[in-house]
């Protein structure tokens, strides 16, 4: 999962954390590898100074820094060896990076492929292909390797998610909502995906026919609630939820009450939201909004708090006219 | 009674230096030395191939759909209900689908089985061989004098035990030779074990003991001798006679009961 | 035990529970070899020296509830009383025999 939390930091943390790597192979440049093998003389070696040297190996390729890259690869493999499934993977990634045209990419695409035929379990390098696929915008043959992949490991959250991004981006809602369900089999409690599958069904209700939009904006709704129950001041959730509500409350009926509804959602398995439920969901996102943004501490992205605050001024502006 | 007078001997102070502090440390640093011989003993995980794998992870699935239905929607969690029981009776996930219907492969002939029965082995090894050498250590050096007073009195019963070289009838109980010294270090060592090596030491004994009572507990979803076939079937039992919650079920009137 | 559809909505972290089952062991481990300095060095004997240990585990677990489960234990146990109270007490006392017969060996002689 290193990759993905990466990509959730700012650009501004990868530059930092780049610039710092050559003090930090400089200080570290002993570890692990003293001569005389007393445990207790050497400087101790632990699993986390590995994870940092993969961190910034990727924060180096990310902010273009190719030789800090090269030497964060190079003491991986030293001390992993060249045959290690994750070492290899982030080997391709690293020539991925470096590669200059498409012929480039495609003969590491082979040697992807090579390495598969021989070990058909290196998951790393399986997702490294599938990622090469997805650069090279053959999305069809993604999909099919992602899904063959998932034939073999269906616990895997990583790659559900991934294929659920890959069928947002080809509007395939119902399968995109499909691979979330799975994600929250594994990871029930994972406030951010019952987050994430609040935003696609909004934006499967946005962009589908008008009849069930309501329906599927009240599944939206409920999704946030509880990615809110689960975890008091997720931006994210609250965001999701005055978006979902503020959109059904304009499409509602001014006097719905739940019991005399006749409208279901879930084909029928839960009743739909009245419309006083829905008004008072819309005003504590709001009330919990304006705190956040007050309160502002570290948790939150910036380009979140941003977002929030044109959101809430948005609303208001509506409000005023 | 000579029990009523309190009974003191004259010891050198010379006495705890040369035996306490050295068994004490000889144990601390056995204690590590087996914690290391038993990470470094350890083999590799096997790799596996992916039949196997695909075989694991799907029961793995399964199991995930019935404790954590909760979080979709009834028809989603039929859907995929009704796909896994009927997977799981034809025995679609099955690594060998030949093999169905025989009987489980005898541990001893399995291969695979005799290298798990043979790390056990080698960690009851590990634990035991380092403690009758040093009983037989403290025994050969140490032995044939009183050490040191309990704070606290036992009964006269444990007086062969804790005084075993010393053949008096009168002397309390609370004047103990070292093997009980050695006793008092292993059960108390535990403890300073945890500080200096981090929580799953091998040196843990309480742990070991614990493990040996439940063998069940804490073993791997596929062990030796155990047929997947009928595993699959349970679990497909298991699945049809689940009763659906759906968590989004009056979840707004949850959240918003919570603020009030 | 709460029912099903409780742990539902709230679940149970298990890394959380192990985390402060481990905390409150270290703590008790700690303050127990502690306390057997002390009732070596006072040169207490038999019943004065288990009271004092109960005594001493008491009060330290009176700290730990006010202190850093802010007196609310519900929150960081399940089954609150037993564990925040009572865990550990054993194999405290163990570390507490063996610094106890130590110390009172050393300062009586």
């Amino acid at each position: 999962m290193s990759l993905s939390s990466l990509l959730r930091r700012s650009n501004l943390e990868a530059l930092s954390l780049s610039q710092q790597t050559a003090q930090h192979l400089q200080k570290h440049a002993s570890t692990g590898t003293s001569t005389i093998p007393i445990p207790l003389l050497s400087y101790p070696e632990s699993t986390d100074i590995w994870l940092t040297y993969e961190r910034l190996f990727l924060s180096c390729l990310r902010t273009g820094d190719d030789r800090a890259a090269f030497n964060c690869l190079e003491k991986l493999i030293s001390r992993f060896g060249a045959t290690n499934e994750r070492v290899m993977g982030l080997r391709g990634l690293y020539q991925e990076a470096v590669a200059k045209d498409d012929a480039t990419l495609e003969r590491v695409l082979q040697e992807y492929e090579e390495v598969l035929a021989e070990d058909a379990v290196n998951t790393p390098v399986a997702k490294r292909r599938i990622a090469l696929l997805q650069s090279l915008s053959r999305t069809t043959e993604a999909i099919d390797a992602l899904t063959e992949l998932l034939e073999s490991s269906p616990t895997d959250i990583e790659a559900w998610t991934e294929l659920a991004e890959l069928y947002l981006s080809h509007n395939l809602f119902p399968q995109a909502v499909f691979c979330l369900e799975e994600v929250l089999l594994v990871a029930p409690n994972a406030w951010n995906i019952h987050a994430h599958l609040g935003e696609v069904l909004y934006i499967s209700a946005m962009n589908g026919n008008e009849n069930s939009e309501g329906k599927i904006l009240a599944e939206a709704t409920r999704r946030f609630c509880r990615s809110v129950e689960l975890c008091d001041d997720y931006l994210r959730g609250y965001y999701g939820l005055k978006l979902t509500s503020d959109r059904l409350l304009s499409i509602l009926p001014d006097d719905i009450k739940s019991t005399a509804q006749v409208t279901t959602v879930d084909n029928g398995e839960l009743p739909m939201l009245s419309t006083a439920v829905v008004r008072r969901l819309s005003e504590q996102a709001t009330l919990k909004l304006a705190e956040i943004i007050r309160t502002n501490n570290n948790s939150c992205d910036l380009a979140e708090i941003t977002a929030a605050k044109d959101l809430l001024d948005r609303s208001t502006q509506r409000r005023q006219r | 009674m000579a029990g009523a007078l309190v009974q003191s001997i004259h010891r050198d102070p010379a006495l705890f230096y040369w035996i306490l502090f050295p068994i004490s440390i000889v144990m601390v640093l056995t204690g590590v030395l087996r914690h290391y011989a038993t990470v470094l003993l350890q083999t590799a995980p096997k790799k596996q191939g992916l039949p196997a794998l695909r075989e694991q992870r799907s029961l793995l699935r399964g199991i995930n759909l019935r404790s954590n239905s909760s979080a979709v929607s009834s028809t989603a969690f039929a859907a995929r209900r009704h796909y896994l029981v009927s997977a799981y009776k034809d025995g679609t996930f099955l690594k060998d689908p030949d093999n169905r219907g025989k009987p489980a492969g005898n541990p001893m002939t399995d291969p695979a089985a005799m290298e798990g029965m043979m790390g056990m082995m080698k960690g009851n090894m590990a634990m035991m061989i380092p403690q009758t050498l040093i009983m037989g250590w403290i025994n050969a050096f140490f032995a044939g004098f009183v050490i040191m007073k309990l704070p606290f009195p036992l009964t006269i019963r444990f007086k062969s035990m804790l005084q075993s070289g010393v053949a008096t009838r009168d002397l309390d109980v609370r004047w103990v030779s070292s093997l009980s010294w050695y006793f008092l270090n292993l059960f108390g060592l535990q403890s300073v074990f945890i500080f200096i090596l981090g929580n799953d030491n091998a040196a843990n004994q309480m742990a070991q003991q614990m493990s040996q009572m439940n063998p069940g507990a804490g073993a791997g979803l596929f062990q030796p001798g155990q047929d997947p076939d009928k595993m699959f079937q349970s679990e497909a039992e298991n699945l049809e006679v689940v009763e659906h919650e759906y968590i989004l079920k009056g979840v707004e009137d949850r959240l918003l009961a919570s603020i009030e | 035990m709460p029912t099903e559809r409780e742990l539902a909505i709230s679940p149970i972290v298990q890394e959380s529970v192990q985390h402060n089952t481990q905390v409150i062991s270290n703590i008790r481990s700690l303050t127990a070899s502690l306390f057997g300095v002390a009732s070596g060095i006072l040169g207490l004997e038999s019943y004065a020296g288990f009271l004092f240990y109960l005594l001493g585990t008491f009060f330290v677990s009176v700290l730990i509830w006010s202190i850093l489960a802010k007196g609310k234990q519900g929150d960081y146990f399940q089954g609150a009383w037993s564990e925040l109270w009572a865990g550990d007490v054993l194999n405290g006392g163990m570390s507490f025999v063996l610094t106890w017969t130590l110390f009172y060996g050393l300062v009586r002689a």
